[in-house]
């Protein structure tokens, strides 16, 4: 008999422009979207262009690789969900392919963590919904 | 047309700051008698005013202006709610003045305060982030502006070889002129092993470069620069004011191979400089929005003070006081003073009206004519730089 962990921490609400980001999310894929006008690659997903105010975006996987943009590691907490988790790392990845995103890179010390570090998308099953995209070192 | 200046500062006031509401400190409290203190040390009474702005506390609604003065039985015939985080009472300033000099009302009360718990702060930042926020950030832990402005720091760190210690030299600072200051809760001095011996809130951000949120109020009253020549204090002009918005308010992943080491106040400093007709070389004093040290140090770049990247060496080897080289935060800033967050942000411009009517006390800039005040807000996303001065160059 398993028992399940009530996960604590805040969970996206998938909205319209968001679905497909949470589904792809959920088979282990990281989608982003490009504007079909202009070729922008836009995250977080959006009903228009911010470049050139186009409606006519589609999706796309991304290879998941990118580079630490910057990065904190949180020794005290404003949600207590992640009180167990201190210290972790919260950052701002470039992806490789054209966009930045918030995420968590794990799987190491977060002392070993650098700037410029090269990091691959991972996904955190937390909900039978719910994956989260999030980043560990290149193997 | 500009509004270089037509309108002028011409009282302020400020409640006690305190660490914690003892339980007999409300939004009115600190609204109310903030307000009233400015009025009075104006020279006005209460029906002089017929402009209002508030910035409003973030555990009030966005009516809240409009409960003040119903509260306080004003009869404004401008009103205003401005919201711009950081930014919003160096905001409320220029577009006051902007009313006054159109013609919109003669006095007008700015005012902003509060009581929120600290934790509170935390809770809000988690309820109230837009959908976007929450399902792209929250998911992943921040701390909000601390997390944001770690970021900051360490891309800063990481681009221009800085160090804590260097850092450090604006907690040091602050600390010295809060020393000094009557209204300020950090007094204790410090040195660069104890801001560095304070505990890691976010790595790289320790303790003493996080301004501690507080309770207080504070106001002011500014008039046209006619009816200011008549009043009690010297006036304090403005003579500049730029704004410029940029960024996510909260969540600082903005748009890809963005900066995030150059801000939106080199825009907004060059707007105030323009209107102004005045140099950076013109100004004796600055006071800067120290939410925490990387925010300094980058607007001092950004304004113009250094190059891009030695804003902490400058930090370091610039003697900040009141009587130095170049007096910054000369009341000890939110650094040394305490941040009566959220909408407080008028402390600022209140400290460079202080100096510029001469009534700094022990903290004076001596010969003050021009000093520069900036507002900050979001993750370095709102940006209002003013520009004061007690003559009209
Ligand atoms: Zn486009």
């Amino acid at each position: 008999m398993s028992t399940e962990i009530e996960y604590t921490k805040p969970l996206p609400t998938i909205e319209p422009e968001t679905e497909e980001y949470w589904k792809a999310a959920k088979r282990h894929e990281l989608f982003l979207q490009r504007c079909n006008a202009c070729g922008e690659v836009i995250h977080f997903p959006r009903v228009m262009c911010y470049r050139c105010l186009s409606e006519d975006l589609g999706w796309f996987k991304s290879t998941g690789i990118g580079s630490v943009y910057s990065f904190t590691i949180i020794h005290q907490v404003a949600h207590l969900g992640f009180e167990s988790e201190v210290p972790y790392v919260y950052a701002i990845i470039d992806l490789d392919d054209g966009a930045r995103m918030i995420s968590n890179v794990v799987n190491i010390d977060p002392s070993a963590v650098e700037v410029g570090m090269r990091v691959q998308v991972t996904f955190d099953d937390v909900t039978p919904e719910i994956s989260i995209p999030k980043f560990e070192p290149i193997s | 047309m500009s509004i270089k200046g037509k309108a002028a500062i011409v009282g302020y006031g400020e409640t006690e700051f305190l660490k914690r509401n003892p339980g007999d400190r409300s939004n009115y409290t600190e609204y109310c008698r903030a307000a009233k203190l400015a009025i009075e040390d104006a020279g006005l009474t209460k029906d002089d005013i017929d402009g209002l702005i508030s910035i409003y506390p973030l555990d009030e609604e966005p009516t809240w202006t409009e409960d003040l003065q119903e509260y306080l039985q004003l009869h404004p015939r401008f009103l205003d709610n401005v919201y711009r985080g950081g930014a919003s009472g160096n905001a409320a300033i220029l577009y006051g003045a902007a009313a006054l000099a159109g013609g919109l009302c003669n006095n007008i009360l700015i005012v902003a305060g509060s009581v929120m718990d600290p934790k509170r702060i935390y809770e809000f930042g988690l309820e109230t982030g837009t959908a976007f926020e929450r399902d792209f950030d929250s998911i992943y832990g921040p701390m909000f502006n601390n997390s944001a402005y770690a970021m900051i720091k360490r891309r800063y760190m990481h681009e221009f070889n800085a160090t804590d210690d260097q850092f450090a030299h604006v907690v040091i600072n602050a600390r010295y002129h809060a020393s000094k200051f009557p209204n300020a809760l950090l007094k204790k001095q410090v040195t660069v092993d104890d801001v560095l011996d304070s505990r890691l809130i976010c790595d790289p951000l320790h303790l003493f470069e996080i301004v501690m949120p507080c309770v207080g109020g504070c106001a002011l009253v500014m008039t046209t620069a006619e009816r200011a020549k008549d009043t009690k204090n010297s006036p304090v002009y403005l003579l500049g004011g730029g704004q410029q918005f940029d960024r996510g308010l909260w969540n600082p992943a903005y748009g890809y191979e963005r900066s995030l080491t150059t801000s939106p106040v080199k825009l907004a400093a060059k707007y105030a400089f323009e209107m102004s007709g005045l140099g950076i070389t013109d100004m004796d004093f600055v006071e800067l929005y120290d939410c925490y040290t990387i925010t300094v140090v980058i607007s001092l770049e950004d304004i113009g003070w250094c190059e891009k990247g030695e804003g902490a060496a400058y930090v370091e080897e610039t003697d900040l006081t009141y009587k130095g080289d170049m007096p910054l935060n000369t009341d000890g800033g939110q650094l040394g003073r305490g941040q009566p967050n959220p909408g407080i942000h008028l402390m600022h411009s209140i400290e460079a009206a202080r100096q510029l009517m001469g009534r700094a006390g022990d903290l004076q800039v001596e010969g003050a004519t021009f000093g520069l005040s900036n507002g900050n807000g979001g993750s370095m996303a709102d940006q209002c730089t003013l520009i004061f001065g007690n003559e009209i160059p």
